[in-house]
């Protein structure tokens, strides 16, 4: 494992690199200005959006909350491994850590497959088209976290990660999470 | 460092059990409405800070994040 030492206090050295950073805000907006255009919309027709919040799972999106937070801290305990050099260690709780995503990813092929087969599709009416758009960019969020952390193992099974990236591969992994916070409880509770 | 994280993990756990049971139970209620999205900050805000360890990060951008919440929560919960 190759590492330096990195001065996180200085403002181009946040945890995970400025660019993740960068890239995290943007996220962030985007999904949040979605999130607050479909609370405007759901104004127009509060029953219909109720309604339809109604039907949603919220115990699938509770338990896909407690998945990706758990998921979460396996990969700050990876982290916490690979800085002190327990790289054994750390391939096992990244294991654990993919396996969060997977188990996340089952759940919501199912809450998929369950929707779908009761009609609710993507132009059933307005809330579920924002359902579909919000949560589906979400999944392919998660997907492309795994394929970097599967990277990631292969670095680390070969002692060749460095420990930039690893904190920054980490990085996009929590930013899954925080989508999730932002989305679970407006889709799934509040509406 | 472990300890300090499985502590973490507890607490965020508590919380999306805290926040399903108050949208089960008093479901839109406007004061239901805000605990729910202020709980789900506070976990927001858990996350970033300790399993992302922006605390050991610059000023700038612990008060980014938090500004980007504190937004976020606001228009919700005006709109709401």
């Amino acid at each position: 494992m190759q590492s330096t030492e990195i001065n996180y206090k200085n403002i181009y050295y946040p945890p995970g690199g400025i660019l993740m950073w960068i890239l995290i805000f943007l996220e962030l907006i985007t999904f949040g200005a979605a999130l607050i255009v479909l609370v405007i919309n759901s104004k127009d027709d509060p029953e219909i959006f109720h309604q339809s919040r109604l039907t949603l799972n919220a115990s699938f999106g509770a338990i896909n909350t407690v998945f990706l937070l758990t998921s979460g801290f396996f990969m700050a305990t990876t982290v916490h491994q690979i800085k002190i050099n327990n790289l054994q260690k750390a391939s096992f709780y990244l294991n654990l850590t993919m396996l969060g995503g997977l188990l996340f990813l089952l759940l919501k092929g199912l809450e998929y497959y369950l929707k779908i087969d009761a009609g609710y599709t993507i132009g059933y009416n307005t809330f579920y088209t924002f359902y579909w758009l919000l949560t589906g960019f979400h999944v392919i969020h998660v997907i492309v976290g795994l394929v970097i952390l599967l990277f990631m193992q292969s670095g680390i099974n070969k002692s060749k990660a460095l420990i930039e990236d690893v904190e920054a591969s980490a990085a996009f992994w929590h930013m899954c999470d925080l989508i999730w916070l932002l989305l679970f409880p407006v889709i799934y509770l509040i509406l | 460092m472990q300890k300090k994280n499985i502590y973490t993990l507890v607490l965020l756990l508590l919380l999306t059990i805290t926040t399903a049971f108050i949208s089960n139970n008093f479901d839109q209620l406007k004061i239901a409405i805000i605990i729910i999205l202020t709980l789900s900050g506070i976990k927001f805000l858990t996350v970033v800070f300790q399993f992302m360890e922006l605390n050991r990060a610059h000023q700038f951008w612990k008060v980014l994040i938090i500004g980007f919440l504190s937004l976020f929560i606001g228009i919700i919960s005006i709109l709401l």
